[in-house]
């Protein structure tokens, strides 16, 4: 390739070698531009060659048929007949001949697939819209282009782009407004998308680096201050706005605006955690801050399976003599409101680099997926503005963790979904990852000094600039037109760079290793090197394209990068492992032992700060929260049809059987799961918790389970923590995990903290802390995400409901010994372990599906809950125990209901061990949500000895498996039968049609 | 008898490699990860090996269509080593996304290298399915990886967005004239296009076939997935027989340890 260079114009076409030692492919263009390069070129260059290839399926198209379903059911467009979709290709440089090449070699597929070039492929539409990426966002697939073509022998190939055709044919009419109706809420997200309205001259991105500017602050008053913070979208306050300035003041000079960025990113409180570190002060008395209660109460457990706790970027418990399991859960809920898909892509890409990036390095093996979204049929009115459809939203939320676990291939393999109207205005994405990691390599690597700081993974745009301090801001009527903090993730460039990390792990090149996430370089070099100090040549970073402004550089988070502090004797080595698995790896600099961060951009400075003022120089907040104990009475009364009843609350969202979404999880891979989501003689039965066992030749293996319920928290975020707790920690021990082998993550979600709120949220850690001191079981990693609210335009706010998500995992000795929730034999003892609380129904799905408000909650005693769940992990040792699932959302009745589906089998039950206490209906006990109780099938002998292992828990006798097709409820008074096969059908349907399966 | 050795093969987005290279050491080869890079280096020669494997993943992020861009590598780069491994009758086995590369590299159905007659496209429910598929296999094939048994319910995992095999009539016959169908889904013992039994909409139910020569065997799914009573989903209800999917290792290995 020629790099023109004539008169007064530069241009600049570099390209690097391909890792491949044969070949030399120009997959990584760089393109430098000064002036109006496109008026001076020779004209060859002037109008660069774009072909366009159109590919069409020729034996159907599944994607243009869901989406013409998705029109007609979602948007009720129905003129609309038929959705034809053809995939564009854009080749620049190549000739006629060499796109006909690549069309039929490469992009068509000759025996499914038809193509045109540079002329139509679907004719006779009523409309056509054509959907790409903005420029400048990262097309995964172009890499691919570059690549194959050079396999051809096409190495005139520069640049190469992706989008798609949508042809609509329409019986009848279809509007303007229509039309765009379609292309908003199913076909574009503007956030990273747009519709092609002219052909492009060239799809080289280009542009000039930006200046290192410095921001006058000195003399700025409060006001002045203020509005700096917002003007940079800073998210800073005042009084840390002002430590800043009297920073500099005394520095005597102004600072550069990387030196705000870093300041503002690490002080943010998705990096800073400043409420979870403040003085507080609940209802006029002094508590010690909430971070720092969790962890004294963790270390109080004394838990001999800790091997690593609140320090690193996941928490480490023992599996067996030479491993860890690592566990980091995640949550991704403001880049998921404004572009759902790529918001939970990248969730899922980030909660697995903290995983990559524990201790030296650890293995993903597994990953969870918890959403609460609005209800799917809510009415459009009551969307604030600037929302998106919670359907769209569940549909691309699930698409975008589908699209990023699969090809990295770590199995998703337990999850939920809840369903809240308020969660309309922000959704709540929470992903897990869990990982494999030895022992040796477990604890947080520190840097030495000279150590080099190496970028390994992918190059760095300007997509995800600001991500951090975003996150920790309100959601306001704007928020959508916020563009650049979201973007495509690419699983592929994960998975080599964890292939190659682990490679290097092993070889022992890797003295510390964290991921570059929220804050980009600046967080991920400034934490490593905060004892010792770092230096940085910010233009060895490999660029996605030119034209970033040092700071962008610097506080960017561009996806699947990773930060490694190599030695120096290590360097080529690890240099050269990368390169084996495709993985670019460039020294960005190299840690001091100055204690200064030292930011250079071609020599200039860019950020000179001491690592003392970044990290301690934040002054510790006080934060006063009011709370006032709610005690609700009683709840008014209602007495319902009991068997429609049954089907309401199977059917309802929180209920309901969530398969269609956890089919498109692949939860096999790796070959390591032992206890899949769905079980059973139709495999249709859902589990309690997943088990896998990650090594083949050792019968250990790994529970992991949660809990979680936004409903009741709203109501009362003492008891709905402690249930979220009994939940997670019912559903392991309902698999047959054991209590004492389990470890604990928060995920703290919680409106913007102000002192109502900041007094639940001082409740929910409350609950947390005395569940830690009664159970003896660890927190060991979390999070907290304090800005679940969303601002109208007039200035009044919606408070999303606050949600404690509690994660559970720990290894088991043999996997043979879990159980599963379908029943398995005709004639077994149906028992039921626990003590329901029968006064509180209130925020059950009974009484909500009854427009039975509020109400008192069930009350879980930690005490109590420390005993049945001893008990019970015990009692399930025993070979006479053949299924077991835990009560949760839907109480017994859908506990029996599950467990019927499962085994497909009958069950009759006796009604008078469910007490009414309240006026609602003589099922309404039956449909009682205690959590941390058990529905226990056994043979009939256990009932013999059920007391030795029982001695303080209750248990009772609740009825009988059948040979039959119903559940059959009775008492003196009442006897319903309720047909399973219509029951399950009621179960299975919500969620089918809002996936259309 | 000596140990065959196997090549896994890796690349961008490979993600079945090791559970693969577990279920043949657990039938009695030897394995190792090899690079494609490393093929194409000369670092490593694939004439040192006696099985290749193809596992599953995303190669390349599944990028213009599954298995394409490896396919597209393998036949432009490595054609020669591969016509040799093939003319040895040493035994390729590709699954999943394997099967999709063999699929686009013309090696399945007729052993054909670059010369693409059939297809794997988009599931007919538009979607990506994981669940487990019920099999039964034919007796006619001298497939070298066909377990022993005929007939025979086979329990196996499925994970794919893109396994709808798919070819024109005439070629359909063809391959059906020269028994190269190995698996078909079936419900109730018998072939099935109804969703869910049939996961994808195969024509013909087909689930895996191989060349004429029995030495090259592609599947949809994952045999790897099932080397362990505890990977069924369904032990605990007794109902289970014997780890299905080990058998189309044992079956390989115990071919390549006679060459």
């Amino acid at each position: 390739m020629p790099s023109p260079q004539t008169g007064k114009v530069k241009v600049v076409l570099l390209y690097k070698t391909c890792e491949n030692h044969l070949e030399q492919l120009p997959r990584f263009w760089l393109l430098l531009v000064h002036h109006n390069w496109a008026a001076i070129l020779p004209t060859s260059r002037r109008n660069p060659v774009i072909q366009v290839v159109r590919v069409q399926g020729k034996i159907g198209d599944p994607r243009g048929e869901d989406l013409a379903a998705e029109i007609r059911s979602t948007l009720g467009i129905v003129s609309v007949e038929q959705v034809r979709t053809v995939k564009v290709y854009r080749l620049e440089n190549v000739s006629v001949e060499q796109a006909d090449t690549l069309a039929h070699q490469l992009l068509a597929d000759p025996i499914s697939q038809s193509y045109s070039l540079n002329q139509p492929t679907v004719i006779g539409a009523f409309a056509v819209r054509e959907v790409a990426y903005k420029p400048g966002v990262m097309n995964p697939e172009v890499a691919s282009i570059l690549k194959s073509a050079a396999d051809l022998g096409i190495t005139e190939l520069v640049a190469a782009d992706t989008s798609y055709e949508y042809h609509f044919f329409v019986n009848g009419s279809l509007d303007a407004n229509q039309l765009k109706t379609i292309v908003s809420r199913l076909l574009v997200n503007k956030t990273v998308q747009r519709v092609l309205e002219s052909e492009p001259t060239t799809l080289l991105i280009g542009g000039q680096a930006g200046p290192i500017r410095t921001i006058a602050i000195r003399e700025l008053d409060d006001l002045a201050l203020i509005a700096l913070s917002a003007a940079m979208q800073l998210h800073l306050n005042l009084e840390e706005m002002r430590v800043i300035q009297e920073y500099f003041r005394d520095l005597g000079r102004d600072p550069r605006d990387a030196e705000l960025e870093t300041l503002a990113q690490t002080w943010s409180e998705h990096c800073g955690h400043k409420t979870f570190k403040a003085k507080l002060v609940v209802n006029g008395v002094s508590k010690p801050p909430l971070m720092s209660r969790l962890k004294a109460a963790s270390m109080a457990c004394e838990s001999p399976i800790v091997l690593s706790s609140f320090v690193d970027n996941s928490g480490v418990i023992r599996f067996d003599e030479k491993f860890g399991i690592a566990g980091k859960v995640e949550t991704h809920n403001s880049p998921s409101a404004i572009e759902p898909r790529g918001g939970a892509m990248t969730g899922s890409g980030g909660v697995f680099r903290d995983v990559m990036g524990t201790g030296r390095g650890a293995r993903v093996i597994a990953s969870t997926d918890i959403f609460c979204f609005a209800p799917p049929d809510l009415p459009d009115d009551e969307l604030p503005k600037g929302c998106l459809h919670p359907r769209y939203l569940l549909r691309q939320v699930v698409g975008g963790v589908r699209d990023y676990g699969n090809p990295m291939g770590v199995p998703t393999l337990n999850g939920s979904v809840h369903f809240h109207s308020d969660f309309r205005a922000k959704p709540t994405v929470i992903v897990g990852a869990y990982g494999l990691i030895p022992i040796e390599d477990c604890q947080k690597g520190e840097p030495q000094i000279g150590d080099l700081i190496v970028t390994v993974g992918g190059k760095t745009g300007r997509d995800g600039v600001h991500g951090a301090t975003f996150s920790s801001g309100e959601m306001t009527p704007d928020t959508i037109e916020n563009a650049s903090v979201v973007q495509i993730g690419n699983p592929i460039e994960e998975k080599r760079t964890s292939d190659a990390l682990i490679n290097c792990r092993d070889a022992g090149l890797i003295r510390a290793v964290t991921d570059c996430g929220a804050g980009g370089f600046s967080s991920a070099i400034g934490e490593m090197g905060s004892t010792i100090g770092a230096r940085v040549n910010l233009e060895e970073a490999p660029l996605k394209y030119s034209g970033l402004a040092p700071w962008e550089i610097w506080v960017s988070e561009s996806q699947e990068r990773m930060v490694v502090a190599v030695p120096p004797e290590s360097l080529a080595k690890f240099l050269r492992t990368c390169k084996g698995f495709n993985v670019e790896a460039t020294t960005l600099g190299a840690f001091t032992g100055d204690g200064q961060l030292l930011v250079t951009y071609n020599g200039e400075v860019a950020c000179d700060l001491p690592m003392s003022f970044l990290h301690d120089g934040l002054p510790q907040r006080t934060m006063k929260a009011t709370w006032i104990d709610r005690e609700v009475s009683s709840i008014g009364s209602i007495s319902p049809d009991p068997v429609t009843a049954y089907h309401r609350v199977m059917a309802h969202l929180d209920v309901a059987s969530k398969e269609p979404i956890v089919r498109m999880y692949d939860h096999s891979v790796q070959g390591s799961m032992v206890l899949p989501p769905f079980v059973g003689v139709f495999q249709d039965g859902p589990t309690d918790a997943a088990v896998l066992q990650p090594l083949p030749n050792s019968s250990r293996g790994i529970v992991i389970s949660h809990g979680l319920n936004p409903v009741l928290d709203r109501i009362h975020p003492y008891w709905g923590s402690v249930w979220a707790i009994a939940e997670a920690l019912s559903n392991y021990v309902a698999v047959g995990g054991y209590l004492t082998q389990a470890a604990l993550i928060d995920n703290f979600i919680w409106p913007f903290p102000d002192e109502e709120s900041l007094g639940e949220l001082d409740q929910a850690v409350d609950a947390c802390v005395d569940i830690m001191r009664e159970l003896r079981t660890p927190f060991v990693s979390g999070k907290d995400s304090l800005s679940s609210t969303y601002r109208y335009p007039d200035g009044s706010v919606l408070k999303i409901p606050p949600v404690l998500c509690v994660s559970a995992f720990g290894s088991i000795d043999n996997v043979e010994r879990t159980k599963t929730s379908d029943f398995k034999k005709v004639g077994s003892a149906i028992i039921l372990v626990g003590r329901p609380d029968f006064w509180g129904m209130g925020g059950s799905v009974y009484s909500r599906v009854h427009n039975v408000q509020n109400g008192r909650v069930p009350r879980i005693h930690p005490s109590e809950l420390a005993i049945t769940l001893r008990e019970t992990t015990r009692l399930l040792l025993s070979s006479d125990v053949l299924a077991c699932h835990d009560v949760s959302e839907g109480g017994v009745g859908a506990t029996i209901a599950e467990m019927c589906f499962g085994g497909n089998l009958g069950a009759v039950i006796d009604l008078s061990r469910f007490e009414n206490k309240l006026d609602l209906g003589p099922l309404s006990g039956f449909f009682n949500e205690t959590a941390g109780c058990f529905v226990v099938e056994a043979r009939q002998d256990l009932l013999g000895y059920i007391s030795d292992y029982l001695t303080e828990t209750p248990w009772s006798l609740i009825g009988i498996t059948q040979h039959s097709d119903e559940i059959v409820v009775e008492d003196k008074s009442i006897h319903l039968s309720v047909s399973l096969s219509s029951l399950k059908n009621s179960w299975q349907q919500p969620v089918k049609e809002v996936f259309h399966s | 008898m000596r140990m065959p050795h196997v090549c896994i093969l890796r690349t961008d987005g490979t993600n079945c490699d090791e559970e693969t290279a577990t279920a043949f050491q657990m039938a009695g080869a030897v394995t190792s990860f090899v690079h494609v890079n490393e093929l194409r280096s000369r670092d490593k020669c694939l004439a040192d090996f006696q099985i290749l494997a193809l596992s599953g993943g995303f190669s390349y992020g599944d990028d213009v269509a599954s298995g394409q861009i490896l396919a597209n590598e393998l036949v432009s780069n490595l054609g020669d080593d591969i016509q040799r491994f093939v003319e040895a009758s040493k035994p390729i086995l590709g699954i999943c996304n394997g099967f999709q590369v063999l699929i686009r590299t013309g090696l399945l159905p007729f052993g054909q290298l670059g010369k693409v007659c059939a297809t794997l496209t988009n599931n007919e429910s538009g979607r990506f399915e994981c669940r487990w598929v019920k099999m039964v296999t034919e007796n006619e094939p001298g497939c070298v990886f066909r377990p022993f048994l005929i007939w025979e319910a086979i329990n196996l995992p499925v994970a794919h967005g893109e396994g709808r095999f798919f070819a024109e009539p005439a070629t359909l016959e063809e391959i059906e004239r020269q028994n190269l169908v190995v698996l078909r889904y079936s419900h109730e013992g018998e072939p099935t296009m109804e969703f869910p039994y049939n996961p994808n909409g195969s024509v013909n139910s087909i689930a895996g076939i191989c060349d004429p020569s029995g030495c090259i065997f592609g599947m949809m799914p994952h045999p790897e997935r099932f080397t362990r009573k505890v990977h069924f989903p369904n032990w605990r209800r007794g109902d289970f027989n014997k780890p299905d999917g080990l058998q189309f290792f044992a079956s390989a290995v115990n071919y390549a340890a006679q060459l």
